[in-house]
């Protein structure tokens, strides 16, 4: 049994070669089933997302990459070979619980991943097996520690979710608190959206175009404003989203004043995530007011993705760790019945030498019989133990594969069982190291 | 054994207190669990030192500066517990435990020497002065640290630097309630606390005129504060700054009081 990952990722391939390679879901099994035919796999799972696309697989007798490169070629139109990678056995379990705990991703400790890789199991249960099953399992509970254990995955990471990060700092929760934007453009949309799943209430959009505004706040079901008339509304607010494509600023120190000093004590956010910048400067010296631009949300999300950076060796050393322990698993997966066949091979031998023995033997008594038999038993438990104690020993240290196909060849545990119950009275002829 | 016990209840405290600031040095979490598990054993400590103190005098409370300054530091600690408890955060034993350490700490230094209490109805009346005017003290305390640590991260907040502070200090609004509620605890304890005293002193005499003062001061500290939050809608930096240097000022007469007062004098 060997695990093989193939794919492309954001690392090896651009992103035109990444899109004509992503699988949408309902394409997943039957590119799955072909790729397993081809290659005699036994399991597979296939994780499809814009920034990868990687196959997992348990091989058969032949190396799975050719039929991986293959499906990958067809689609492409090309040698996808080039494009990507191919991880083995240890190699592969780690290559998947960094994928999955987001220290593979493009922005690192990102947390959509973690679904991502769980939908891709989810959807290929009926391919999976025993050992892709624990892997992905595995890969999930990894995934869960490492953002649960080091702050590899904690703090905004983009624009949208460093606002939020800010907006929550000050605000603590963000539900029920009343946010006007201003511009109706695509920042702004994201932007809000965020502030909104996090319970704020959008209650004013104002933009010079008012059909714009419109068409935003109709989303959110706040209302519609020219520039000129929402001032007025500036002191019920808490939070102050600008992003408009005006080349002056719109957000003057007089109009915030009169603003922040009708709000009395309570805190103002702004956030100015427009190029150039929406909101004067010197706003942000007005007592009670919070001003962050884009160069402000650029150095939270900078902080906390070198914070981040940090928590690597932490990260990596739960994967190693982790990764050990699933192939101690797999290992000793392995070792069990390869062990249980050797024990049955040998006491089915016994049992026949025993039953020759005993039929060349005249008037044995029942307790001279169970005395023989005694001796048979420990003997073999004694030839038995040595073996069996460096088996199990070497699944434990992960050098099991080698050992327990070393094991299955030497004693031909492979093979159909000989013929050891002998049907002649003649005992098997001993050794030259056994007989003395 | 009292000296053990207080010298354990320390050591808590100190501990929980390097247990929230762990994150300064590292990019993780406080280890809320373990910092409140310290803070709570130094309490439950603290108790069984501050009882057995009481047991040794022979009466249900314990006078005098020594005991005073430990009742205030276990108060402190206690009152800090239960803040720290509902806010769901570690934040403030970074300022409050240490707080509580140091008045333990005097406490010790001063020493327990008895002191000849009255009994029967005055005592239980000196007691409940003593109990509430401590809670009185240690709430204005907690809502002096809390707008401490608000005035802190504001200004990181303003300053657009992200460190530690933005990291690890719970959100504004969450010290700013903290402030709000420890206000009110404090006014509500302070009032009766003084009320009492004055009750007694006319009642049995004996109260001396610096002890009212300081009374009768960090009542109208912590009444402004209080008054200011609920009739004049203060909050945020001006009820930081207000409860910090109020309460800063309040600790500064308490020294400048013990100081000038009469060399042996039983202010506490």
């Amino acid at each position: 049994m060997a695990l093989i990952v193939a794919g492309v990722s954001h690392r090896t391939a651009a992103l035109d070669v990444r899109d004509r390679l992503t699988f949408r879901p309902s394409e997943v099994g039957g590119a799955l089933e072909r790729i397993t035919r081809a290659a005699g796999a036994s399991e597979a799972v296939m994780l499809s997302t814009c920034n990868r696309t990687e196959v997992y697989l348990v091989e058969g007798a032949a190396d799975a990459g050719p039929a991986v490169w293959e499906a990958f070629s067809d689609r492409l139109g090309a040698d996808a070979s080039p494009f990507g990678y191919v991880r083995r056995d240890r190699e592969a379990v780690a290559h998947l619980f960094q994928v999955a705990s987001g220290l593979d991703s493009m922005i690192l400790g990102e947390a959509q991943i973690h679904g991502q890789v769980r939908d891709a199991w989810e959807s290929c249960r009926g391919q999976a097996g025993v050992a892709l099953n624990r892997l992905f399992q595995s890969a999930l509970a990894v995934s869960g520690r490492v953002r649960e254990e080091t702050a590899v995955a904690r703090g905004a990471a983009s624009v949208s979710s460093a606002a939020v990060q800010l907006a929550k700092q000050i605000f603590g929760t963000l539900r029920g608190r009343r946010a006007m934007v201003l511009g109706a453009g695509e920042m702004a949309g994201l932007a809000l959206e965020c502030l909104v799943d996090e319970g704020v209430n959008a209650s004013i959009v104002a933009n010079r175009t008012h059909a714009h505004a419109a068409e935003l706040a109709s989303r959110y079901g706040a209302r519609a404003m020219h520039f000129e008339e929402c001032w007025q509304e500036l002191p019920a607010v808490d939070v102050l989203l600008s992003s408009t494509a005006s080349p002056h600023p719109v957000v003057t120190v007089d109009r915030v004043r009169a603003a922040a000093e009708a709000r009395g004590d309570r805190p103002l956010c702004i956030l100015d995530i427009a190029v150039p910048r929406d909101v004067e400067p010197e706003v942000g010296a007005l007592g009670n007011v919070y001003l962050y631009d884009l160069d402000r949300l650029h150095q939270v999300i900078q902080a906390n993705l070198d914070r981040r950076r940090a928590q690597l060796p932490d990260a990596e050393a739960i994967v190693a760790g982790e990764v050990e322990r699933y192939w101690q698993w797999l290992t000793g997966l392995q070792a069990v019945p390869v062990l249980t066949r050797f024990r049955s091979r040998m006491d089915a031998v016994r049992e026949a030498e025993l039953a020759a023995a005993m039929r060349r033997l005249k008037d044995v008594t029942p307790e001279q019989r169970a005395a023989v038999e005694y001796l048979t038993k420990s003997l073999m438990n004694k030839f038995m133990h040595e073996p069996s104690v460096r088996l199990r020993a070497a699944a434990s240290n992960g050098r099991g594969l080698g050992v327990v196909d070393a094991m299955r060849y030497l004693f031909a545990l492979d093979a159909e069982a000989p013929e050891t119950a002998d049907a002649t009275d003649e005992p098997t002829t001993p050794t030259e190291d056994t007989a003395e | 054994m009292i000296a053990i016990a207080h010298f354990l209840a320390i050591t808590l405290y100190v501990a929980a207190a390097a247990l929230a600031a762990a994150p300064f040095a590292r990019p993780v979490n406080a280890p809320r669990r373990s910092a409140l598990a310290l803070l709570a054993s130094g309490v439950a400590i603290h108790c069984a030192a501050l009882a057995m103190l009481a047991i040794r005098a022979g009466d249900l409370y314990v006078a005098g500066l020594g005991p005073s300054l430990s009742m205030a530091g276990f108060v402190l600690a206690l009152t800090l517990l239960v803040a720290e408890l509902l806010a769901r955060d570690v934040s403030l034993t970074l300022i409050a435990a240490p707080l509580a350490a140091v008045l333990t700490v005097a406490g010790n230094v001063v020493g327990f020497a008895h002191h000849v209490e009255p009994s029967g109805t005055q005592s239980a009346w000196l007691a409940a002065h003593i109990a509430l005017s401590f809670l009185g003290i240690a709430a204005f305390g907690t809502a002096a640290a809390a707008g401490l640590l608000y005035l802190f991260e504001r200004r990181e907040l303003r300053s657009g630097r992200f460190d530690a502070i933005f990291r690890l200090f719970p959100p504004l609004a969450t010290l700013d309630r903290v402030n709000h509620v420890a206000a009110l605890v404090g006014w509500i304890g302070l009032t009766v606390g003084v009320v009492l005293a004055l009750a007694y002193s006319l009642e049995y005499g004996g109260m001396r005129p610096e002890q009212l003062a300081w009374g009768v001061a960090a009542w109208l500290g912590v009444s402004a504060l209080a008054l200011g939050r609920v009739a004049r809608g203060w909050q945020a930096r001006r009820a930081a700054i207000w409860s910090s240097v109020s309460f800063t000022l309040v600790l500064v007469l308490y020294v400048v009081l013990r100081v000038a007062g009469p060399v042996g004098g039983k202010f506490h």
